[in-house]
C-alpha cells in the first residue's frame, strides 16, 4: 500500500495543479489521507474517495453529491477507475454492453465486406451511444436486435467463452510444458558437468594407481570423455527430434485452436416424444378460425377467453378426433390378435362419425367438451 | 590482373591477389552459380570487399541476366570505402576492357547526409531532416501548390521531375561525395536521384537497415528484383540488426505523446469534415476494398513506414470497426489508455502477446484483427489529412507499430514490462519492451525473396551458429586462413599473474585486488614493451570504471603514464571521438597510447587500428553480455526452444565473437603486425571458438601463459617483426602474381585430375571396395569430429 501511496504522490508531483489526489466531494487530499482510493459509479462517472461513498451512501441509494447531477446512486455499483481517463471508462462500459449484443463472428457472414459492413454499422451504433447522438433510437435498435437474435447471441456467447477457455488451457499447457523443458534442460546440463567430473577424477585414479605411462593414460580418456559426448550428443540430439516430433503433433492439435469451434456442434433438434412419428396432419388442414354459429357466442363470452381458452386447441382436437380413424383398419390388426368385439363396435362408430361429414362434427365433440 | 574463374574472366585491380582471395572468388561463383545463400569468413584486412566487388561485377558483365547487386553494408565509412572500392575498379575495368560499360553503381545513405537544400541541411537531427524534407517534398504538397495554394516546395527535388525518369544521373560509379557533387552542379536532389534510380542500377550499396528493418525496406527496397544478389558485409551482428528493427520500447512519456497525438488527429479529421470532407470519404470508399488498392501510392512519399507485414493482410480490407476516420482515433484512443493502465503495474510482467491480447479484449473490447490493422490504417490516414510535421506523431505511429506486430506474432515475441529503470530504483519509470527474440522473423524475407544472399565477415565463427539463428540453409559455408610468409601475429591467452594466481573477469573474483593486480601488470608490462599503441577491451563499462578506480589505488596508472599517455572511451560519442583523435595524435608523434575501452562500445565495432595505432590489443576478461537482463533471460529460453542451441554455446558464442572483433581490430592487411592477448583463465577452453585464421596461429605453447611468459614471448616477437621484410619475400607464399596464379590452377586442376582417375580406378574395383570407402570415410568423420569436440 505504501508504494502504491508513493506512487501516487510521484505522479501528482508529475502533474502538479491536476487535482488529481484531491476528492472532489470532501476535498480530502493523499497528504491527509494515504490511504485513500477513489470509486466511480456508472451511473455518472463521478469520482469521489472510499470515504465519501461510505458516508453518503450506507444508508441506502442517494443522489451524487456533484453539483448539477441529480443522479441517484447506489452503493454496490461503485467501482474503481480502470482507466485513467473516465471517457474511456465510459467509452469502454458501453462497449461492454454493445459486444454483449453484437456478437456475430466472421464465420456468421458469407463474405468478408458483409463482416466489415457489420462491423462498421455496429461501430457506428456504439458511436451514437458515446456520444449520445439518437440515444433513444440507438438504444432500440440495439435493444429489439437483442430481443431478434436471442438465439445466436447465447450461441455465440458461449462460443466465445468456449474458445476462452480452450486458450486459457492452451497457456497454461504451454507454461506446464516451457516450465518441463527448463526443468529437462538444466538436468542435462547437471548430468553434463557430473560426467566432466567423474571422468576427470577417474583419470586421477588412474594416474595415482601408476601402472601405464601417464600420457598416454591422458590421451585415451581424453578421447572416451569425447567419445561419450559425441555418442551422448548424438543420442540426445536423436531423442530431441522425437520430442521435436511428437511436440509438432501435439502443436498442430494446438493450432488445429479449439477444435471445438471448428466441428460445429449440430444444433440439437428438439425432443421428439414420438421418435420420428410425424404429428403433422396429412388429411385436412387447420384452418385458423371456423366460423360455426352456435360457437360464436363462446368467442365472444369472455368466461371462456379469460381463462386462456385457445379455440384453436379445440378445433384441432376436434378435427383430430374426427380423423385420426381413417386409414386404420381395424379388422386387419385384429385377425392376429384375439380381442373381445366390444372395442371394434366402438370403432365402427367413431368410423361412423367421421363419415358423417365435417359440417356437423364440430357439434358432436363440441359437446363433450363443454 | 585479370584472370578466369571456370569460364568466367575476372578483372582484378591489383597485380597482386591473395591466395585466400582467389579461393574465395572461387567459392562465390559457386554459390552465384548454383543460387543459393553462404556464409563465408574472410579474415580481416586481406581485401574481401575488392575481391566480391570484382567476382560479382564480373559476373554481371559477363552473364547476360546482369543481376543487380545489393551491397549491404553497416557503417557511413564502410559503405564509402566501398564505393572508392568500386570506383577503383570500375576504372581499371575500363582501362583494361578499353571501353567504358553500361554500369551505375551508387551509394544510399540517409537524407542528412544526401541534402542539399540550404535551410534543411543545416538541421543537426536525422529526424528533423526528414520531416522537413517531406514537408517539402509530398506529392499532396504539389498539388497544393499547382493548385496555386502559397507553399514551400524545395527545388532540388523539382528539378528531378523534368529530367527523363530512367537517366538522372549518367552512367559509372558516384560515391557520395560525387553524389552530391553533381546534385549541386545540376540542382537535383542527390537522395531522391539515387533512390530513383535504384531500380536502375548494376550496383547499390547501401545500410543493412534499407533491407533488414521492415519499415524502411517496405517502401526503399521493394522493387529491387528476385535475382539480385544480395551481400551483407561485416554481418557478425547481423542477428542484432535484426532483433533491434523489430524491438519497441514504450514509455509513460511516448505514450502520453502518443495520446496527445491521437487528440490531435481527431482535431484535424474535424477540420477536414468541416472543410473537405470528401478527402475522407474517399479514403473510405478505398478502404472498403483493400488495404493494397488504398495504397496504390505507397511510393517515396509516404510518410510512415510499417512493420513486416504478411502479405495476406496488404491484401484483406481493413476491418469495418476502424475503416471510419473517427472510429479508428478513438480505437487508438482507447488503445494507448490501456497501455498506460497496465504501465501502473509495479511488478515485472513477462507474457507473450498472445496472453496480453487476451487482457486486452477482456478489459477494451479491442479484438486482434483491427489491431493487425493498426499501423497500416494510421499510415492511410495521415495520407488523407495531409499532414506535414510528422514527427508530432512519431509516438502514435510507434504505438500503432507495437499494436500491428503484437497482434501479428503469436511466437517469437515477448513484452517485458520493467517498472523499474534499476533493482534499487523507487521511483517507478516503467518501460514496456516488446523484444523480438526469433532473428529469423526480420530476415526471412530477405531469403525468401532473393535468390542468393551472401553473409561475410572477417569474424563470424563458428560459422553453423549463424543459418541456427536466422533460419536458412546454405550451400557453401566456408572459412578461409590467412596465409602469411611470415608469423606476422601473435595471439596468447594470458591465464595467470606472474603471482601464478588465475586471472579471470569471472563475477566472484573480478574485484580481487589480487586479480586487479596482476591485470594491472599485464597493462604495465605491455605499455613497456609495446611500440606506439595499445588498445585493451574491457567487458564493460561498469567494471572498467571499477578496475580503473583500483588501479589509480595501487599506483598502475602512474607506472603506465611513464610510458604511455591513458585514453579512455566513454558512452558519450563525442568525448569518445575526442579520445580517438588524441590517441591517434599520440601515436603518430610516437610516443604511444593506451586506449581503454569497452568490447560492446563503439571503438570495438567499425574503427580501425592500422599499424602503428595499434600494436597491442588486450582483451581483459571474456565480453559476456550482462547475462541477469530479462530481454536476454527471453532471448536464450527461446534460442533454446527454438533452435536447440544452449544458453550457454550462445553466451560463450556471443562473446567470442565480440571477442574476435576487438582482436581483429589490430590486423588490418598483410604488412601489418602486432599482438593479440586474451587475458583470462576462460579463453582456454573456448580457443575453438575464435575464428579459423586466429585458432591456427594461436601455438600450442602460448594457450597457458603467465604474465611474465607472455611478455617474454611478445618481446621475441616484437623484435622479429621489426627486421626488415621486403615484399618480394612474400611473393608466391602470402601473394600471387599472374604466373603464381595460373600455376596454382594447374595444380589444382592437375589433382582434380588426379582425383577423378582415382575415383574412376575406385569404381573399377567394384562395390566392395566402394562399401569398404564408405566405412572408412565414417571413421574419418568420427575422428574429425572429435577434433572439432577437442
Amino acid at each position: 500500500m505504501s508504494r502504491v501511496a508513493q506512487r501516487g504522490g510521484a505522479s501528482s508531483a508529475n502533474r502538479a495543479g491536476d487535482g488529481e489526489d484531491i476528492c472532489p466531494v470532501c476535498k480530502t487530499s493523499r497528504y491527509l489521507n494515504p490511504n485513500m482510493r477513489f470509486l466511480v459509479n456508472p451511473e455518472c462517472y463521478h469520482k469521489m474517495c472510499e470515504s465519501c461513498v461510505d458516508r453518503i451512501f450506507s444508508h441506502g441509494p442517494a443522489q451524487c453529491p456533484v453539483a448539477g447531477c441529480r443522479r441517484t446512486l447506489r452503493k454496490n455499483k461503485f467501482r474503481k477507475q480502470t482507466f485513467e481517463d473516465i471517457q474511456v471508462e465510459r467509452e469502454v462500459d458501453i462497449r461492454r454492453r454493445v459486444a454483449d449484443v453484437f456478437n456475430r463472428r466472421e464465420e456468421d457472414f458469407d463474405t468478408l465486406l458483409d463482416y466489415n459492413n457489420y462491423l462498421n454499422d455496429v461501430e457506428d451504433l456504439t458511436f451514437n451511444l458515446i456520444y449520445k447522438i439518437d440515444l433513444e433510437e440507438s438504444e432500440k435498435k440495439l435493444e429489439s436486435y437483442r430481443l431478434d437474435n436471442e438465439q445466436s447471441i447465447s450461441q455465440n456467447k458461449a462460443l466465445a467463452s468456449q474458445e476462452s477457455q480452450s486458450a486459457e488451457m492452451r497457456k497454461m499447457m504451454e507454461q506446464e510444458q516451457a516450465k518441463l523443458r527448463r526443468e529437462a534442460a538444466r538436468r542435462e546440463e547437471e548430468q553434463l558437468r557430473r560426467e566432466r567430473e567423474e571422468g576427470r577424477q577417474e583419470v586421477i585414479n588412474k594416474l595415482a594407481a601408476g601402472d601405464g605411462d601417464a600420457s598416454k593414460i591422458a590421451r585415451e580418456s581424453h578421447s572416451i570423455v569425447l567419445k561419450k559426448s559425441s555418442a551422448r550428443r548424438a543420442a540426445l540430439e536423436r531423442q530431441q527430434q522425437l520430442t521435436n516430433e511428437s511436440n509438432g503433433a501435439t502443436k498442430t492439435n494446438f493450432s488445429i485452436k479449439g477444435l471445438k469451434q471448428k466441428v460445429e456442434p449440430e444444433p440439437e433438434k428438439p425432443y421428439d416424444p414420438f421418435g420420428g412419428l410425424s404429428d403433422a396432419r396429412d388429411s385436412y388442414v387447420l384452418q385458423d378460425d371456423y366460423d360455426v354459429d352456435w360457437l360464436r357466442s363462446f368467442k365472444q363470452d369472455p368466461r371462456h377467453n379469460v381463462g386462456g381458452y385457445d379455440f384453436k386447441e379445440f378445433y384441432d382436437r376436434a378435427l383430430c378426433d374426427a380423423f385420426s380413424g381413417l386409414g386404420v383398419f381395424i379388422e386387419d390388426e385384429m385377425a392376429g390378435k384375439e380381442l373381445s368385439s366390444i372395442a371394434p363396435g366402438s370403432v365402427t362408430a367413431a368410423a361412423q362419425a367421421v363419415t358423417e361429414g365435417n359440417t356437423n362434427e364440430a357439434k358432436i365433440i363440441a359437446e363433450d367438451v363443454f | 590482373m585479370k584472370f578466369n574463374i571456370d569460364d568466367l574472366p575476372v578483372l582484378f585491380p591489383y597485380p597482386r591477389i591473395y591466395p585466400e582471395q582467389y579461393a574465395y572468388m572461387c567459392d562465390l561463383k559457386r554459390t552465384l552459380d548454383n543460387g543459393g545463400h553462404c556464409v563465408l569468413e574472410m579474415p580481416s584486412g586481406t581485401g574481401k570487399t575488392v575481391s566480391l566487388l570484382s567476382l560479382i561485377v564480373a559476373f554481371q558483365q559477363y552473364y547476360p541476366e546482369h543481376r543487380k547487386l545489393i551491397y549491404c553494408s553497416r557503417t557511413m565509412s564502410e559503405i564509402e570505402k566501398a564505393l572508392a572500392e568500386l570506383k577503383n575498379l570500375m576504372k581499371f575495368r575500363t582501362e583494361q576492357l578499353g571501353y567504358e560499360e553500361d554500369f551505375r553503381g551508387l551509394g544510399l545513405t540517409s537524407r542528412k547526409n544526401l541534402c542539399l537544400h540550404p535551410s534543411v541541411k543545416r538541421e543537426k537531427s536525422g529526424a528533423v531532416v526528414d520531416a522537413r524534407c517531406r514537408s517539402l517534398t509530398a506529392g499532396f504538397v504539389k498539388e497544393k501548390k499547382e493548385r496555386g495554394e502559397d507553399v514551400d516546395l524545395c527545388i532540388y527535388h523539382e528539378n528531378l521531375d523534368l529530367l527523363e525518369p530512367h537517366n538522372l544521373i549518367p552512367p559509372g560509379v558516384w560515391t557520395l561525395d560525387d553524389t552530391l557533387q553533381y546534385g549541386e552542379s545540376q540542382k537535383q536532389c542527390p537522395y531522391f536521384t539515387v533512390r530513383r534510380m535504384m531500380s536502375f542500377c548494376n550496383v547499390i550499396i547501401y545500410s543493412y537497415h534499407y533491407l533488414l528493418d521492415p519499415k524502411i525496406a517496405e517502401r526503399v527496397s521493394r522493387e529491387l528484383s528476385k535475382d539480385c544478389i544480395v551481400v551483407f558485409d561485416e554481418a557478425h551482428n547481423i542477428d542484432n540488426v535484426c532483433i533491434e528493427s523489430l524491438s519497441i520500447d514504450i514509455t509513460e512519456d511516448s505514450l502520453r505523446k502518443a495520446g496527445r497525438g491521437a487528440v490531435n488527429l481527431e482535431r484535424k479529421i474535424e477540420e477536414m469534415k468541416a472543410t473537405d470532407a470528401s478527402k475522407l470519404q474517399n479514403e473510405y470508399a478505398k478502404l472498403v476494398e483493400g488495404l493494397r488498392e488504398a495504397d496504390e501510392a505507397r511510393n517515396e512519399d509516404a510518410f510512415m513506414s510499417n512493420p513486416a507485414l504478411p502479405d495476406d493482410l496488404l491484401k484483406e480490407a481493413v476491418p469495418g470497426n476502424i475503416r471510419r476516420a473517427e472510429h479508428f482515433v478513438a480505437f487508438l484512443k482507447r488503445f494507448v489508455e490501456y497501455l498506460k493502465t497496465r504501465m501502473k503495474v509495479l511488478h515485472v510482467i513477462s507474457e507473450t502477446p498472445p496472453s496480453f491480447l487476451q487482457h486486452l479484449k477482456e478489459l477494451t473490447f479491442i479484438e486482434k484483427k483491427p489491431l493487425r490493422f493498426c499501423a497500416e490504417r494510421l499510415t492511410s490516414l495521415v495520407r488523407t489529412l495531409e499532414l506535414t510535421s510528422i514527427e508530432d506523431y512519431q509516438p502514435l505511429q510507434e504505438v500503432a507499430t507495437f499494436a500491428t506486430l503484437c497482434a501479428t506474432y503469436d511466437k517469437g515475441f515477448l513484452l517485458i514490462l520493467e517498472p523499474f529503470e534499476s533493482e534499487s530504483a523507487t521511483v517507478p519509470n516503467p518501460i514496456l519492451h516488446l523484444t523480438c527474440l526469433d532473428a529469423a522473423i526480420a530476415i526471412k524475407p530477405v531469403f525468401e525473396r532473393f535468390s542468393s544472399v551472401i553473409i561475410t565477415s572477417g569474424t563470424i565463427s563458428p560459422l553453423e551458429m549463424y543459418p541456427k539463428m536466422l533460419d536458412f540453409t546454405t550451400v557453401v559455408q566456408e572459412s578461409y586462413n590467412m596465409t602469411l610468409a611470415r608469423r606476422s601475429f601473435l595471439p596468447m591467452i594470458v591465464t595467470r599473474g606472474s603471482d601464478q594466481g588465475a586471472i579471470s573477469s569471472g563475477f566472484q573474483i573480478r574485484n580481487d585486488p589480487s586479480v586487479v593486480r596482476n591485470y594491472g601488470n599485464l597493462l604495465v608490462e605491455f605499455a613497456k614493451l609495446t611500440p606506439d599503441g595499445i588498445v585493451v577491451f574491457f567487458p564493460s563499462y561498469l567494471y572498467m570504471e571499477s578496475i580503473i578506480s583500483m588501479w589509480q589505488g595501487m599506483g598502475t596508472l602512474d607506472a603506465v603514464w611513464k610510458y604511455k599517455l591513458i585514453l579512455i572511451e566513454t558512452p558519450d560519442s563525442q568525448e569518445t571521438s575526442l579520445a580517438l583523435e588524441t590517441y591517434r595524435h599520440a601515436c603518430s608523434n610516437g610516443r604511444g597510447a593506451v586506449l581503454l575501452c569497452v568490447a560492446r562500445g563503439k571503438v570495438s565495432e567499425g574503427i580501425d587500428f592500422d599499424h602503428h595505432y595499434g600494436r597491442t590489443v588486450i582483451c581483459i576478461g571474456v565480453p559476456f553480455q550482462y547475462t541477469e537482463s530479462r530481454i536476454l533471460k527471453a532471448r536464450l529460453e527461446f534460442l533454446r526452444e527454438q533452435y536447440r542451441i544452449r544458453e550457454n554455446d550462445f553466451l560463450s558464442f556471443d562473446a567470442m565473437r565480440h571477442a574476435a572483433q576487438c582482436l581483429g581490430r589490430v590486423l588490418r592487411g598483410k604488412d601489418d603486425y602486432g599482438v593479440m592477448v586474451l587475458a583470462d583463465r576462460r579463453f582456454q577452453k573456448k580457443r575453438s571458438q575464435l575464428p579459423k585464421w586466429i585458432n591456427q596461429a594461436l601455438l600450442d605453447a602460448d594457450t597457458n601463459l603467465s604474465v611474465d611468459q607472455a611478455t617474454s614471448t611478445a618481446k621475441k616477437f616484437l623484435k622479429t617483426m621489426s627486421t626488415p621484410f621486403p615484399a618480394r619475400l612474400q611473393d608466391g607464399i602470402s601473394t600471387w602474381n599472374e604466373q603464381q596464379l595460373a600455376a596454382h590452377k594447374e595444380k589444382v586442376e592437375d589433382e582434380n585430375i588426379a582425383m577423378l582417375q582415382d575415383g574412376i580406378q575406385n569404381g573399377h574395383t567394384g562395390s566392395k571396395g566402394g562399401a569398404a570407402g564408405n566405412e572408412f570415410d565414417d571413421e574419418e568423420l568420427d575422428e574429425a569430429m572429435m577434433g572439432i569436440d577437442a
